[in-house]
């Protein structure tokens, strides 16, 4: 049965329906009560969107938060003192109206420029914090802003606290000309001096972050974070699909798209920032560290390996699927574990995870190469083998575990350096040797631990440390039995003879002073069985730290050149 | 008076509405989900606006979109029926911002009966009886038998942030008072992770009785007697009747001023519902005040004379009531049975599908409340109900054989329904004689 159009409908005689429409005391939305969501189009209520941390309660998309606003969300309550609150920028071009719209901005925004800087607690934790507001000239950097932020990062310097800039930017301010520019200039070197005297500054980049900004403070952070999908780049897309004439791929200068390309430490959901910076500033929180018990002579005498397995079987153990990973040690010996990403250069390489984490009670970087442990993560992982980018992330963890004192514990795991046409071109070789270089001096304890297979100058890139520790059923070798073969046999099937002659097996390693230590594996090690190595290995761990940070940094080096320099 | 309303429902309850206004020649604007294109709700109203897609809380729980289409249709005011938006003082409050008339007590009102310890606390204030309970919370076993003996037994232990029986112990005396105790709370500590107990007394197979209560905008406040709602099926209501078989006339007006007292203390305004357990000595407790109109208002309605959506209306638009307490009088016996489609052999799984061929009675006595139609697609988005059928007898004796045999005319093909069950339920010789308390299914 169809109803359509059979009812009879109601018609008031009375009144004439079109003063029904208009008029006082018809029913109205007051202004301000709903707002139209940018991203899905939808009306929302206003206040639903303020007290949502101005997150679309429809489709969940990100407005744009204003100055004070952002720092109610971050700051203990009362905690925040603004800084320089009444500076503002001249009009060094002498441009027509910019005084006239500046003041109707001050009037509209009650800001008084685009950037609000001062110093916040976040759960006890002091920062320096400084804040873009795109409502002010699309938060351009004039004078003014650039001034705020080197006056904060200075006043950090001095007093020896960490920074935290949100950046938010048109780029440069136009209407202050040349002098716009130099402010780029300006904040990266206040930046420098302040990284210089071993301070935190974290970068948390939101939409839009381009131009002169991006191409400035807003890439220079020690950690650089970034809302999900905020735009993010140098030139904006419209410039660049106007010089290059092509249309840009869905996705393109994103949050997530620079993620990929390696220049974000990581994306946090902003109910999620004020957890993340606070976890971020605790790890870099300048404090008297308990040394780590002295180490009981006895217990540093290495196990030796009982002798029953043949090289080849230890070869196959070192490549068993449910052999525990990287990612599974990290979280049986660290805590806290705070993942940073990318190189700053291409990529984000998954075979090489990486970042801050608790190890009894102080923070230490670590950095393990990741197999995956199930085929899909084995595929997005490359099964372990990492690309130029693995390398290069990992030196860059290092280095900043080398400015902020952190000792660097690697874990090793891979049957080799990638082989393929992009790792050669953006230059494989140089990243592994650069690895070895920087390794050789970095002023912080480096301790190796080859958990599985060490294949080669893709495990030599993380283990050129102060000890290299090895698992009884790990193996490391100048190339997979495999390659031995095929390269001296020219016959890759007999790579069980060649394990046999490559000296390869954790025993060998250990009477040939490459290895420092060996640890005893269960019958059958997996993630259950996973405490019976790691127990140890944590006391170890421990009593490894207490001894090398008793070194003096002359010693630390001479120690680990004098390592490598007796093979 | 209000001249255009916006029915923010669906279902039997939007078309009665529609047919309210029809009446009292108020154009009426439905709204409808993608889901509901096709129902009778939108094809009855006089405008309707589509207001999202299937799921309620993109388009029936959409205050935003309720809003705009109110505003654009031209309506004056907005009847929520009962359910998704009726309750939520945030869309009353927001009604209130734009000037529209939100057919219902205020969103102050509404906010603090919400609360139930904020309502708890305002009709003790005016001495209506709640269920004693501790007020503060406990947490070892100790403090809460001191507590329990002031309550007085059968008590209940309760989590704070209980929910679904869990953390719940009766214990009927002080011997068994320890271990109910601790078994609950061990409970709770393993549901919730919260050892925080309340204690209250435990009503012993109680009558669920509300009372209809009617309050105009110049402060007048009646009652339209009781209905007796105990046929329940987890909490969900099955049949409801008027009066109720248990009530003396005494009890009747003790209870009846006791609601009228409630509304007055909570500041009521519109048509609302007072709830209370009662027990088998006569005590009553107030359990909450809901509102809304409610399913079940058409039993009331017939004992009474009086079309409460209609009042509705009219005390919305500030019209006071045209009566007083002496006018309303209960003739009669009315009860109602709720149709859902939904299979009670397999566990009473919601059967939505094509109504394929449907017949419902009439005659003298009967009356049918429903949005279907034969090639009506009940979708499986909402509600299981979809249809009422209430019956008016002189006595209960009438008023029992009555539905029983309007029942037995009731076709609905192609989905499954609840007619068979509730057919059950009129014959049992406890329903027959007025003997059932809020227990009676799930004892049956």
């Amino acid at each position: 049965m169809k109803l359509d159009n059979v009812f009879k409908k109601t018609r008031q005689t009375e009144h004439n329906p079109k003063e029904n429409t208009s008029g006082p005391g018809r029913p109205e939305v007051p202004e301000g009560l709903l707002r139209k969501c940018n991203k899905c189009g939808k009306a929302i209520i206003t206040e639903d969107v303020e007290r949502g941390y101005y997150i679309c309660p429809k489709c969940g998309g990100y407005f744009r938060v204003p100055a004070y606003q952002r720092i109610e969300m971050l700051a203990d309550e009362g905690s925040f003192v603004e800084w320089d609150a009444g500076l503002q920028s001249s009009n060094p071009m002498g441009y027509k109206g910019y005084e006239e719209k500046k003041r109707a901005l001050r009037e509209k925004t009650g800001l008084s420029e685009a950037v609000v800087t001062g110093e916040i607690s976040i759960k006890g934790q002091r920062t320096v914090i400084g804040v873009c507001d795109g409502r002010f000239l699309m938060a351009s950097m004039g004078e003014a802003v650039g001034e705020k932020i080197t006056l904060a990062v200075e006043r950090a310097t001095r007093e020896g606290l960490p920074v935290i800039l949100f950046a938010c930017s048109g780029g440069a301010r136009m209407q202050e000309g040349i002098v716009s520019l130099m402010q780029m200039a300006k904040t990266s070197a206040a930046l420098k001096r302040h990284s210089d005297a071993g301070l935190l500054y974290i970068s948390v980049l939101t939409d839009p972050t381009t131009g002169g900004v991006t191409a400035s403070f807003a890439m220079l952070g020690d950690v650089i974070l970034a809302e999900p999908q905020a735009l993010i780049g140098f030139a904006g897309p419209r410039v660049i699909e106007q010089t290059i004439r092509q249309k840009l791929p869905k996705g393109f200068q994103r949050a997530e798209f620079l993620l990929e390309h390696g220049f974000l430490d990581g994306i946090v959901e902003r109910p999620k920032l004020r957890d993340t910076l606070y976890e971020i500033l605790r790890l870099h929180e300048k404090s008297e560290l308990q040394p780590e018990e002295s180490p009981d002579p006895e217990t540093a005498v290495p196990e030796k390996a009982q002798e029953t397995k043949t090289a080849w079987d230890r070869v196959q153990i070192s490549r068993r699927k449910d052999r525990p990973v990287g990612s599974d040690y990290i979280r049986e010996l660290f805590g806290g574990f705070v993942e940073l990403h990318g190189d700053r250069r291409f990529g984000d390489d998954p075979a090489i995870v990486g970042g801050i984490a608790w190890f009894h009670g102080r923070p230490v970087t670590v950095i393990a190469q990741e197999k995956g442990n199930d085929t899909k993560e084995n595929i997005r992982r490359n099964f372990g083998m990492p690309g130029p980018e693995g390398y290069r992330k990992a030196l860059r963890l290092m280095k900043q575990a080398e400015k902020f004192h952190r000792p660097v514990i690697c874990l090793v795991d891979t049957p080799g350096a990638f082989c393929g046409i992009g790792a050669e071109e953006r230059g494989q070789g140089e990243a592994i040797a650069e690895n070895l270089y920087e390794m050789s001096a970095l002023k912080v304890p480096i301790l190796s631990v080859i958990i599985g297979e060490g294949g080669s100058g893709g495990a030599l890139a993380m283990a050129t440390s102060d000890e290299v520790w090895i698992l009884e059923n790990s193996v490391y070798s100048i190339l997979s039995p495999e390659g031995f073969a095929s390269i001296l046999w020219k016959d890759s099937t007999r790579a069980k003879e060649a394990s046999e002659v490559m000296k390869m097996t954790a025993e060998h390693l250990y009477e040939g002073n490459i290895v420092e230590k060996v640890f005893s594996e269960p019958d059958h090690l997996t993630v259950e069985t996973l405490p019976y190595v790691t127990e140890p290995l944590e006391k170890e761990i421990g009593a490894f730290l207490a001894r090398y940070e008793a070194l003096s940094e002359e010693a630390l080096l001479e120690h680990r050149y004098n390592r490598f320099r007796m093979l | 008076m209000i001249k255009k309303i916006l029915i923010a429902n669906r279902g039997e309850i939007a078309v009665r509405i529609i047919r309210a206004c029809r009446e009292m020649g108020i154009e009426t604007v439905a709204v409808y989900s993608e889901a509901d294109k096709e129902a009778l709700h939108t094809k009855l109203a006089d405008e309707a606006f589509c207001i999202g897609p299937a799921p309620s809380s993109e388009s029936y729980l959409s205050m935003e979109q309720i809003i705009s289409a109110t505003i654009v249709s031209g309506a004056d005011a907005i009847h929520p029926g009962f359910g998704f938006l009726s309750e939520n003082s945030k869309f009353a409050e927001f009604c209130e911002q734009c000037g529209i008339t939100f057919i219902g007590p205020t969103s102050q009102v509404i906010a603090r009966l919400g609360n139930k310890q904020i309502a708890r606390n305002t009709m003790e204030a005016a001495g209506v009886p709640v269920i004693p309970g501790s007020r503060d919370p406990i947490y070892d076993a100790a403090d809460g038998a001191r507590a329990a003996g002031k309550i007085g037994y059968p008590v209940i232990v309760k989590a704070a942030l209980g929910g679904g029986g869990k953390g719940m112990r009766v214990a009927r005396d002080p011997g068994e008072f320890e271990q109910s105790f601790r078994m609950a709370q061990k409970e709770a500590q393993m549901a919730f992770g919260d050892g925080t107990m309340y204690i209250e007394h435990f009503v012993e197979n109680p009558r669920h009785i509300e009372f209809q209560i009617l309050a105009d905008t110049q402060g007048n406040v009646v009652h339209l007697g009781e209905r007796d709602c105990s046929i329940q099926r987890n909490h969900q209501k099955l049949i409801e009747e008027s009066p109720c078989p248990a009530l003396s006339v005494k009890l009747r007006k003790k209870m009846g001023e006791t609601a009228v007292r409630a509304a007055k203390a909570a500041g009521y305004m519109n048509a609302g519902t007072i709830e209370f357990l009662l027990e088998k000595n006569g005590k009553f407790y107030f359990m909450e005040m809901n509102t809304r109109i409610q399913v079940e208002h058409p039993v009331t309605e017939w004992v009474t004379g009086i079309d409460l959506i209609k009042e509705q209306i009219r005390i919305a638009s500030g019209c006071p009531l045209s009566f007083g307490q002496k006018e309303i009088q209960l003739k009669g016996h009315a009860i109602e049975c709720r149709i859902n489609a939904e299979n009670p052999q397999k566990g009473f799984r919601p059967s939505p599908g094509t109504v394929t061929g449907v017949y419902f009675p009439g005659g003298n006595g009967v009356r049918v409340d429903t949005a279907v139609y034969s090639g009506y697609t009940i979708p499986p988005y909402y509600d299981s109900m979809i249809a009422k059928l209430i019956v008016w007898g002189q006595d209960r004796q009438e008023a029992i054989r009555r539905m029983r045999s309007a029942l037995g005319e009731v076709i609905i093909e192609g989905v499954d329904t609840n007619i068979d069950y509730q057919y059950d339920i009129l014959n049992h010789p406890d329903y027959q004689a007025g003997n059932i308390d809020i227990g009676f299914i799930s004892v049956e």
